[in-house]
């Protein structure tokens, strides 16, 4: 037994044409046992700009709050938003910090750059990054979540079809994994603002 | 050369021969009980821009004066009077701004490192009281000379709703319903006890703060580029968040008009 699959869940992000979404699944577990289904695992950091982390629920709630304090930091001293790739390495370094003692969580960053790119990125524990246009996963079905966005994934989506799309994926994949799933967020980001969904799905 | 190094205070007179043997040193008392070096931050602080804070029921407003000492100077993006510290509280600075920028970050951190550990903005006066200690210790040991700063912090938090506090570089505060420092601190103080009422409107406070500060500066007219008016009010969206917020240009020039402080269009009548 993995500490990263101890909790279970998982996280996925897409990019479509000037629009980014962000998804993840809801279920807290204990090994096999559910604790909850309204758990939170995609952070808003900015107005464009969303972290999705997966793994130990300790580790991705303190990582949260640590981002948080960095970011409003940031923001404060440079008088301005964090881009979503500063970010990114500020996630990087973080977690390298901790090279010989690591938070046992593997984040998924997705924002909007300011000329309205999207920006993707997936990190494992250690801080390694890994960019890509299409899509990033990450959490106990990531596997699975490779699969079903390879399927479903076309480029130059709208909003609208970005949300279809990572739902689908999401859910397909939920489906096969005993300790994620038990409910569904997701967000898309677009120039204009954020919405945010909740998926209907099995609760099981 | 007496008169030169006493400028304008003529109370000094009597003690400066005396108070030469106690000023240069931060840890001693004068024999009359005072901490010149303290004494002397103040004095620095008479010389800035002047900061005047307004409390209201619906929020606290700063005015502060920018002196812009050349016109070759960039404008800052971000402004040297008026200054966030967390998303509930801002401050107005007058002093030595390098000082200030010490402190400010201080504070940024104190109330990031609240959040982190309680999850929750950190309360107006427990933060103030944090810096004020650290700008007490620098008047009791290490030798250094005290911060030449003094503070309007205005803040929201869940215990005592809005709240407006000044503190200087001896590291007292104290709570105000209205308040100023920096030059001409104590005109300005003496106007706003005559002027100031309980169940002042924002739009009230604006124009008390934007009134109080043009009679302390040394300008004629007030312009739009000398002034930097900031509110801190509930979100009118979302009465759960708070916001703080600089007037542009178009929101001064309003304020402006309406307290009568416009600049005089050419060939109209002086305000």
């Amino acid at each position: 037994m993995s500490i990263l699959n101890y909790n279970g869940g998982c996280v996925v992000a897409m990019a479509g044409k000037e629009c980014v979404a962000i998804a993840a699944d809801r279920r807290l577990g204990v090994q096999l046992q559910t604790v909850s289904c309204d758990a939170t695992r995609v952070f808003q950091m900015n107005d464009r700009l969303f972290l999705g982390l997966t793994g130990l629920m300790t580790d991705v709630d303190s990582l949260h709050n640590l981002f948080d304090f960095k970011v409003n930091l940031y923001t404060m001293r440079e008088g301005r938003q964090i881009k979503p790739k500063t970010f990114s390495n500020l996630v990087a370094s973080t977690l390298y910090e901790k090279r010989f003692g690591p938070y046992f969580s593997e984040p998924v960053i997705a924002g909007l750059n300011a000329d309205n790119t999207p920006y993707l990125c997936a990190m494992d524990l250690l801080g390694a990054p890994a960019k890509a246009e299409d899509f990033v996963v990450s959490g106990t079905c990531a596997e699975s979540l490779f699969g079903t966005c390879e399927t479903f994934f076309r480029p130059d989506m709208d909003a609208e079809e970005l949300f279809e799309t990572i739902s689908q994926a999401l859910l397909s994949a939920l489906d096969r994994d005993s300790i994620s799933g038990w409910g569904a967020i997701v967000h898309v980001i677009t120039p204009d603002g954020v919405t945010t969904r909740t998926l209907k799905a099995r609760m099981d | 050369e007496r008169d030169e190094e006493e400028g304008a205070c003529g109370e000094w007179r009597e003690s400066l021969e005396m108070s030469r043997r106690y000023d240069s040193r931060t840890t001693i008392f004068s024999p009359e009980g005072r901490l010149y070096q303290v004494e002397y931050a103040m004095e620095a602080i008479g010389q800035a821009g002047s900061c005047v804070g307004v409390f209201c029921e619906e929020g606290v407003v700063l005015a502060a004066e920018k002196k812009v000492t050349s016109k070759l100077l960039e404008p800052s993006k971000t402004s040297e009077k008026v200054y966030v510290i967390d998303k509930h509280i801002v401050c107005a600075v007058a002093g030595i701004t390098a000082d200030a920028n010490i402190l400010i970050n201080q504070a940024r951190l104190s109330a990031q490192r609240y959040r982190l550990a309680y999850q929750e903005p950190v309360p107006v006066e427990y933060l103030l009281q944090l810096i004020c200690d650290t700008k007490q210790g620098y008047t009791q040991f290490g030798g250094l000379r005290p911060f030449g700063v003094s503070f309007l912090f205005a803040g929201w938090d869940r215990h005592y709703g809005f709240q407006l506090y000044q503190s200087d570089p001896s590291g007292n505060y104290g709570g105000w319903k209205a308040t100023a420092i920096g030059a001409n601190s104590n005109a300005a103080q003496s106007i706003l006890k005559s002027d100031y009422k309980d169940g002042l409107l924002l739009s009230d406070a604006l124009q008390l703060a934007t009134k109080v500060l043009s009679k302390t500066m040394d300008s004629t007219t007030l312009a739009v580029d000398k002034l930097d008016l900031t509110t801190l009010i509930k979100s009118k969206s979302d009465p759960s968040m708070i916001v703080a917020h600089s007037l542009n240009e178009e929101e001064l020039e309003a304020v402006l008009q309406e307290t009568g402080l416009a600049k005089p269009k050419p060939a109209d009548e002086a305000s």
